[in-house]
């Protein structure tokens, strides 16, 4: 019971943080939304038994990515930015197609029993400490692969912002 | 719990590891160690040189099952396999990227934009489009799906001093995160029904679920999304008239042609491997993405006047054919997309090296009136144009009518007479716009440009190109018989 | 030397011709230069076809040696082209089965799949040459003809640029015309179908400097993708119904009785045949798809005459007449194509009897001749066809080449209003298109007549054929004769109407183009002596080699034909001969009609042959004249009683006026159709494509949340698609 209700108010806080983040037009707000929607998921991670996923979640999103970016956007001036209109005229129709989809979506979700799903699928008990070793496990063995291709990912992101950043020569 | 890296891990990873190696070491020696703009012209070498050996390595792996006779060889516990159709896919990545490398010295030059970092993301790109032919693993898809998307970012707003390029890039980019939610979400699912990510166990399951089942069904919907998005098919095609157009000119033929087939080699491993057995679902919304891909695609390219952008819908039209192969689904389609990924990569990536090598200090050469009187300008260009435009219509004895004519054979095979019908009648509409092209070519009267003097990479890429453009259309048979390799059962 | 199996070269020289043309023909026409820099300026100096200037040109033929040299090399090409021919048919006429097949090497292959019918079939198409007595007639005309008016070319287009480039295309046209009736399959067949089509296009637009040429070119090419589409969508029906695209197993499989005759209604072969029929008329100029034709004349006229009178556009008769044992079992569409062709024959050739530009008069004539051929095919008479197609080439050949000499004398002047009394200054070209117009116009002993009669009398007697359809063959036969004379009294005869500048320059051509004049009147005069009729028992059996050379094609219709043959043929001997006679006179009256219109008219009335610029408001007041005789005639017609008694000269005249004024009409009308139908379809189809195209450039507006938009709409039409469902 306590379970469902904690989910209701993460999932509440990650989804409306995600909506604040794109819907404000300040950058500063905008960084501080997605905090709380990252704080959402990091609660959602540790309703799943997900303990180091909870920290890592806090540590490095909320405490590292997201204070560096909150430090950009006081030091750069973005309020030129902020002044320009973002959106367009059609937010409205998006909107419409969206929840039309979306509509689409939860009720085929509906009508596979997923959402009338009972919520009480207690998680398995954590056995040690966390399941840092589970996770590693999985990681360094079964996803090795992708992970490693991952670290490629990023550096090509990195190149690629560097790059965008450079003053053209 | 499975042994950590093997040696059969290794053999299947090489080619990959050695692009990754290239490419990474093209960006390193660009920083550190030939930091003059002049030395910066011989990193394409050390990129050729890692084709080279990923080449080399693709071909030891198909000697190996050649000679032990196997259909496959599965590495990272089903993660990745090692067929003839992932070596097929590698193979015209392989050539793909060759070109490219080519072709783009030239356009680098005349755009002042030399730098090393452009082919080693080539490289990079191509390591993700590895793992897309490969890969069969969920996870392992994906990140190679982001690895060759986010490299193509970069590289179509690469022209940053040109505003086009810029915001192609922006669009692109913002648009396939977009597409890439959905994907993420479409293999989620996957998982979620079936609690794996590796394709084998997943199809294992697959076959037992019932074809009503609506969680299936949204899973099969993202995912045919998210990767219809990538081939270019309409109604997810938006971006890609934009993108090619704004794009620099090899990255549009690298992004026309091998990120279109990588991105096919995956819906190919999913839907007629894995989900094969729910083919009623998925087969009508591929039937209703195909015939709007060659609507909207041909219609569309009749009334363009940017040569580039014309080849956007062309491609677009493309992707419809492709996709035709997947419907069949038969081994005649399945020949059918391999003859005409690897055709259209050598003609699509000829017609863009024919603009390419127009180019010229403030001429873009991107208008269909640049074209007109070349063959009084210059006519091995003309010629050579008018041979890629024809393959791309689909003329014989082109090459592009042997890709056609496998894709129209499958219809016919499965007894899909209502699609082949609309499929040749689109042959004839997209004629129309192809001869738009040569009709300025031979009977406008020639404009005040200079005739245009190709380069040595122009020289070599015309010689392959064409080549095969015409040796494919007039004897076949070797690369069929390379194609029929690569069938996946 | 074994030229059976060597047929494979014999499009090859060509081809070889093309390349050595195309690469370095640039080297050896030192002149290919400067036709860039030229031309423009050239042609605003003459309007006409003759572009290039040879006005100043003229008696200096002194041209580099290596200009000789492709003049040399390109109809060299053609030479062994035919020689090769010739050998290949000689041997395949001593083998007791008239059919070899050389295949060099599998193009396509597939995998084993059940056809329509259920049989288990496996696809291939080879690299494969079928010499056969069809493909063997259709090579000798080629090459024969083809040989001759490259030769002629050589002297015609001695003063144009670029021509190198001209003969590169005109051996590349030869090599897909020989790979086209050589090819063992539909596939290859259609390779040469595109390639022909491809350079025909490109010789269209040869002088593209006037947009005419490049429009003309142009609209030939939209014009034949329709058929194209048709031709594909018929071969994939074929495909899928016989489980090949093989003539041979075609024929095998159709003819194996598997499939019955769709006599009862329009069924999937009759489909089938219809959406081959469509490939035909976009290729062969028949209704709706005949308009690209007369504007193909915009192209040089060696051109009109090898691709737009003698070869290509008869491929699409040869695709019929090959898919003979199809069309036999679809009757239903049999009888479209012969009503298509009776059609086209008479409406272009009432088109053809008012126009002025003598090129223009040839073009619509061979869209009514090749009327005659489908009207013949579709009757079940395939080997006439083949032979009005046979004879056609050298008669139509024969007048365009000398309709180019005309033009050429006339220093590119094309309007016949402005020509006559040339009889005596260009001799040997009105020697050699007189034969020309008589064999055309069917007079005996021509071969104009042989093949003509012949299609008459099968459409009238034949199963397939039908009475209503043979009169309006005769009709178009009157018109023929007509309209053939009526161009050659103005071209001719009568009072030299030029201005002093072209009287001075008129001069015969040089030997290049006369002495293939010649050979082809000489052609024209002997070539249907191969097939004269039945009728004619007095002569032996050799001069029916035609028919009977063609009989291993058409085996089953030819024993069908000749049955009908006999049926109505034996005991009406005499209706034969009757009908034989009709047409003759109907000719000959023509003929005679012809020249008291024109013949006498223009020699009474000298004023306007002086005053050229005059002359349209003479033609207007001439059109005023009709109307009068129009409501003279209506005058008399209603209050014919009355007037019976004074039936004189006048009336007659004005009944002859009255026809004129009447087939002017129809052929107003028919223009009327070709501009505002068949344009209009040309027009709307690129006017839906604008529409069509504008909600997509409405979306493709580069906003990227319009994008997203429509991305998420494809989502939603997916998720919707089943949710329906």
């Amino acid at each position: 019971m306590l379970d469902t209700i904690f989910f209701y108010v993460f999932a509440l806080l990650t989804i409306g943080g995600a909506i604040a983040t794109i819907t404000r037009r300040s950058a500063m707000h905008s960084a501080l939304s997605l905090i709380v929607s990252l704080l959402g998921v990091a609660g959602l991670y540790l309703l799943q038994k997900a303990e180091f996923l909870f920290a890592v979640q806090i540590v490095l999103y909320i405490g590292g990515i997201m204070v560096l970016f909150l430090f950009v956007i006081m030091l750069v001036n973005l309020d030129q930015a902020a002044k320009e209109r973002q959106f367009n005229r059609q937010w409205l129709l998006g909107l419409v197609a969206s929840v039309l989809v979306g509509a689409q979506m939860v009720w085929m979700l509906n009508s596979a029993g997923v959402l009338s799903l009972p919520a009480a699928v207690p998680a398995p008990a954590a056995t040690g400490p966390g399941n840092i070793e589970a996770l590693a496990d999985l990681l360094f063995r079964e996803y090795l692969l992708p992970f490693e291709v991952a670290s490629l990912l990023l550096l090509v992101a990195i190149v690629g912002s560097v790059m965008m950043a450079k003053k053209t020569s | 719990m499975n042994q950590f890296y093997t040696p059969t891990d290794h053999f299947s990873l090489l080619p990959a590891l050695l692009l990754a190696l290239f490419g990474c070491a093209i960006l390193m020696l660009d920083f550190f160690v030939l930091p003059h703009p002049r030395q910066k012209r011989w990193l394409i070498f050390f990129a050729l040189l890692g084709e080279f050996f990923a080449g080399l390595a693709l071909y030891r792996q198909y000697r190996f099952l050649e000679d032990q006779s196997i259909p496959a060889l599965r590495a990272f516990s089903d993660g990745l396999i090692i067929d003839g159709f992932s070596i097929f896919f590698n193979a015209i990545f392989v050539a793909a990227a060759v070109l490219v490398a080519i072709i783009s010295y030239r356009y680098l030059e005349v755009e002042g934009e030399h730098h090393g970092e452009f082919y080693g993301l080539i490289l990079l790109a191509q390591c993700g489009m590895y793992f897309l032919a490969s890969g069969t693993e969920l996870v392992t898809i994906f990140i190679g799906i982001e690895l060759m998307a986010v490299t193509f970012y970069i590289l179509v707003g690469f022209l940053r001093s040109d505003r086009r390029s810029n915001e192609a890039a922006m669009k692109y980019l913002l648009l396939g995160a977009f597409s890439s939610g959905f994907l993420a979400y479409g293999f989620s699912l996957l998982y979620a029904i079936t609690g794996s990510t590796r394709l084998p166990k997943i199809a294992a399951e697959l076959a037992q679920r019932p074809a009503t089942d609506p969680l299936l069904l949204l899973a099969i919907v993202t995912t045919l999304v998210g990767l219809l998005f990538k081939v270019g098919a309409a109604p997810f095609h938006m971006w890609a008239p934009d993108a090619y157009e704004g794009a620099p000119t090899p990255v549009t033929a690298y992004l026309s042609v091998a990120s279109k087939a990588a991105s096919v080699a995956v819906l190919v491993r999913l839907f007629l491997g894995t989900l094969a057995p729910h083919r009623i679902n998925w087969e009508p919304m591929l039937a209703v993405a195909v015939v709007l891909s060659l609507t909207i695609g041909n219609f569309s390219a009749l009334s363009q006047t940017n040569l580039k952008r014309l080849l956007a819908f062309s491609s677009i039209s493309h992707a419809g054919y492709i996709l035709l192969g997947l419907i069949a689904g038969n081994r005649t389609g399945l020949t059918g997309i391999c003859i005409y990924l690897f055709v259209y990569t050598f003609m699509n990536t000829g017609a863009f090296l024919v603009l390419i090598s127009l180019r010229q200090k403030g001429m873009t050469g991107d208008d269909i009136d640049d074209l007109n009187g070349l063959i009084h300008r210059s006519p091995g260009h003309a010629l050579l144009m008018a041979l890629f435009l024809l393959s791309l219509g689909g003329i014989p004895p082109t090459a592009g009518f042997i890709a056609k004519y496998y894709i129209f054979l499958s219809l016919v095979e499965t007894g899909h007479y209502a699609l082949a019908i609309t499929a040749a009648l689109f042959v004839a509409v997209s004629i129309y716009y192809y001869f738009r092209i040569v009709r300025a070519m031979f009977l406008n009267e020639a404009g005040q440009l200079l005739p245009a003097l190709p380069g040595w990479g122009a020289r070599v890429g015309f010689a392959v190109t064409a080549l095969a453009t015409l040796a494919i259309g007039l004897y076949p048979e070797p690369i069929i018989r390379f194609a029929g390799t690569s069938l996946l059962r | 030397m074994n030229f059976l199996d060597l047929i494979w070269l014999i499009p090859l020289f060509p081809l070889a011709g093309a390349a050595t043309m195309l690469l370095i023909g640039r080297k050896l026409d030192p002149q290919g230069h400067s036709d860039v820099a030229l031309a423009p300026a050239l042609a605003a100096e003459h309007g006409g076809d003759h572009g290039g200037g040879h006005a100043h040109a003229h008696g200096e033929h002194h041209h580099p040696a290596t200009r000789r040299l492709i003049a040399f090399i390109s109809p060299g090409a053609i030479l062994l082209s035919l020689l090769f021919s010739l050998g290949a048919v000689a041997q395949l006429a001593s083998l007791a089965k008239k059919s070899h097949e050389v295949i060099l090497y599998t193009w396509i292959t597939g995998l084993p799949f059940h056809t329509a019918t259920g049989a288990l079939s496996t696809f291939t198409a080879d690299w494969g040459f079928l010499l056969d007595p069809l493909s063997s007639v259709m090579i000798l005309v080629v090459t024969f003809v083809g040989f001759l008016i490259h030769v002629y070319a050589t002297g015609y287009m001695a003063h144009d640029g670029g021509y190198y480039r001209f003969f590169g295309y005109l051996n590349l046209f030869v090599f897909f015309m020989l790979t086209l009736v050589l090819a063992n399959n539909y596939a290859l067949l259609f390779a040469g179908w595109e390639g022909v089509g491809l350079c025909s296009y490109l010789l269209i637009g040869f002088y593209f400097h006037k947009k005419s040429a490049g429009d003309a070119g142009n609209k030939a090419f939209i014009v034949n993708r329709i058929g194209d589409a048709g031709f594909l969508l018929g071969m994939f029906l074929l495909l899928s119904l016989t489980g090949s695209i093989q003539f041979t197993r075609v024929n095998e499989v159709l003819n194996s009785g598997v499939f019955h005759a769709e006599t009862a209604g329009f069924g999937i072969l009759s489909l089938t045949a219809l959406f081959l029929f469509i490939g035909a008329t976009g290729k062969s100029a028949q209704v709706p798809l005949y308009v690209w034709l007369p504007d193909a004349m915009e192209g040089p006229t060696p051109v009109s005459a090898l691709i737009h009178a003698a070869t290509m556009v008869t491929a699409g008769v040869y695709m019929v007449a090959r898919s003979n044992a199809l069309y036999s079992l679809t009757p239903e569409t049999s009888a479209i194509v012969m009503g298509v062709g009776a059609f086209t024959a008479i409406l272009s050739a009432s088109i053809a009897l008012v126009q002025n530009d003598i090129k223009r008069v040839l073009a619509y004539s061979t869209v009514s001749q090749l009327g005659y051929m489908f009207m013949a095919a579709g009757a079940g008479a395939y080997w006439v066809a083949v032979f009005h197609l046979y004879t056609h080439a050298f008669f139509k050949a024969l007048l365009f080449l000398g309709s180019g000499s005309v033009i050429h004398a006339m220093s590119g002047e094309q309007d016949m209003r402005h020509m006559g009394a040339l009889k005596d200054k260009i001799p040997t070209t009105f020697k050699t298109m007189f034969v020309g117009s008589v064999a055309i116009a069917g007079i005996p002993g021509l071969a104009g007549f042989f093949s003509k009669d012949e299609i008459l009398w099968q459409v009238f007697s034949a199963p397939g054929g039908s009475k209503a359809v043979y009169i309006v063959g005769l009709i178009t036969a009157a018109m023929t004769a007509f309209y053939m004379w009526r161009l050659m009294f103005m071209t001719f005869y009568g009072e030299p109407r030029m201005d002093e500048a072209t009287a001075k320059h008129i001069h015969e051509s040089p030997a290049s183009m006369t002495v293939p004049l010649t050979i082809l009147a000489a052609g024209s005069i002997l070539a249907g002596w191969i097939g004269v009729p039945k009728l004619w028992s007095f002569l032996p059996e050799s001069f029916r080699t035609f028919e009977h050379w063609l009989e291993p094609v058409f085996m089953r219709h030819a024993a069908e034909a000749a049955h009908g043959a006999h049926d109505a043929g034996h005991g009406d001997a005499a209706l034969e001969w009757g009908l034989m006679g009709l047409s003759v006179a109907i000719a000959i009256g023509a003929i005679l009609f012809a020249r008291s219109l024109y013949g006498k008219a223009w020699k009474v009335d000298p004023i306007e042959a002086l005053t050229g610029p005059m002359h349209k408001t003479l033609l207007n007041k001439w059109y005023v004249d009709e109307i009068y005789n129009y409501l003279f005639v209506d005058g008399l017609v209603k209050g014919g009683g009355t007037l019976l008694g004074r039936f004189d000269r006048r009336v007659v005249d004005g009944g002859v006026n009255g026809a004129g004024w009447l087939t002017r009409f129809t052929s107003t009308l028919s223009m009327w159709w070709d501009r505002w139908i068949i344009d209009g379809a040309v027009r709307l189809a690129a006017l839906l494509a604008q529409i069509f195209s504008f909600p997509v450039r409405l979306i493709q507006t580069g906003q990227v949340q319009a994008y997203a938009l429509v991305f998420l709409l494809g989502v939603g039409l997916f998720l919707g698609w089943r949710w329906m469902a």
